[in-house]
């Protein structure tokens, strides 16, 4: 059998992700427990394909990173609940922004406390700092505070997988009352993966999340020099 | 000329995938004018910006890209999978180093989404309890 081509690849790559997320998100739906999450399970299994097929990073990226690049018209498509939700954000956008400047305070303090108390080496505690806030203002951030940007992206998706699945847990135990509560501690917690789930709970949720989300990339844009200048 | 205009809007509200290339213009015109004027925004916040201001002044009606916009916020995850294949690259983080960096995230993770709801949650019943008239609108579901 001839070896099978470069553009082969290319296209293996994509429909294989595509399939076993779609397989993944059936498995979840009949079966929900938090191994069955989509988002651990498929790269589980992409994990282990690549392992069988001896396919690099890099092979496997340059099929798909136009996948990633479909966050942008993602983040675009925010507008819709957060236009939806505009008499809800106009009412109650102090409360929101005061939960976000807390959270946020604590998601970069908990970092570097924990960090440091666990014996990271400093680099890695920087790269862990802006890991409650969505991909694209994690990375800049990060680049700003001293840290890693690729790492930091890494640890934002970890960030998102245990916040979703917490998350759901958490609003079992935690006594809250409102919807802007259950959307805060998604958006906050979990960025994308939180506003993903936090849809699922309810259109409300979902749209608070996404707009707290966002509330928490541009207070941690502002955040940012302040850090950089507290670490130095 | 308006009879083809007004076939299109209406072909635009039940096409999902016309909607989604809608959305996929407004984050390249976001990605072009980051790049025009140097701002330290990511393309696709910028473009956000563009679509609330079109939806606000009523220039395009939500339902326009209602369809599109709720398939790609659903299918979100799928985008982040091969950003977290970025760990074939990184087998120092499998042993004690990978368990510190998960211990950070796990614990920091847990601290912030309770302070956050609980503040969010005390903060609104505090802002209810100062303006009576809206009490009871919204938050509750």
């Amino acid at each position: 059998m001839p070896e099978p081509g470069a553009l082969f690849w290319l296209v293996f790559w994509p429909v294989a992700t595509i399939g076993l997320y779609a397989l993944a998100r059936l498995l979840n739906r009949r079966f929900a427990r938090w191994f069955t999450a989509p988002l651990l399970l498929t790269p589980v299994l992409i994990l282990g394909l690549t392992a069988v097929l001896h396919t690099t990073y890099a092979d496997y990226l340059r099929g798909t990173h136009w996948l990633v690049l479909m966050l942008g018209p993602a983040t675009v498509a925010f507008a819709i609940p957060i236009h939806e939700q505009r008499a809800t954000i106009r009412r109650h956008w102090p409360v929101l922004l005061v939960g976000v400047v807390a959270g946020s305070t604590i998601a970069l303090g908990t970092a570097w406390g924990l960090a440091n108390l666990l014996g990271l080496p400093d680099v890695l505690g920087r790269s862990l700092m802006p890991r409650s806030t969505t991909t694209p203002f994690a990375m800049s951030m990060s680049g700003e505070i001293g840290g890693i940007p690729d790492l930091t992206a890494m640890f934002v998706v970890v960030t998102g997988i245990c916040g979703a699945t917490l998350g759901e847990v958490m609003l079992k135990w935690l006594p809250l009352r409102s919807s802007l509560a259950r959307g805060a501690l998604f958006g906050m917690g979990a960025h994308g993966a939180g506003v993903a789930k936090a849809h699922q709970i309810g259109r409300e949720e979902g749209s608070i999340a996404g707009l707290v989300m966002i509330l928490a990339g541009f207070v941690n844009l502002l955040l940012g020099p302040l850090v950089a200048i507290a670490l130095r | 000329m308006s009879g083809i205009l007004t076939r299109l809007r209406l072909m635009l509200r039940r096409t999902r995938v016309l909607q989604i290339l809608v959305l996929l213009g407004f984050w390249l015109a976001g990605d072009t004018l980051v790049r025009w004027l140097h701002l330290p925004l990511p393309g696709g916040v910028v473009g956000m910006g563009l679509l609330l201001v079109l939806l606000a002044t009523g220039v395009l009606r939500a339902a326009s890209v209602r369809l599109g916009a709720y398939w790609l916020l659903a299918e979100m995850l799928l985008f982040f999978v091969p950003a977290v294949m970025a760990v074939m690259e990184h087998g120092e983080f499998v042993g004690t180093l990978g368990l510190k960096i998960a211990a950070v995230i796990l614990i920091g993770t847990v601290a912030v989404m309770a302070t956050t709801a609980l503040i969010v949650d005390f903060a609104y019943r505090f802002s209810l309890r100062h303006s009576p008239r809206h009490a009871g609108e919204a938050g509750h579901a």
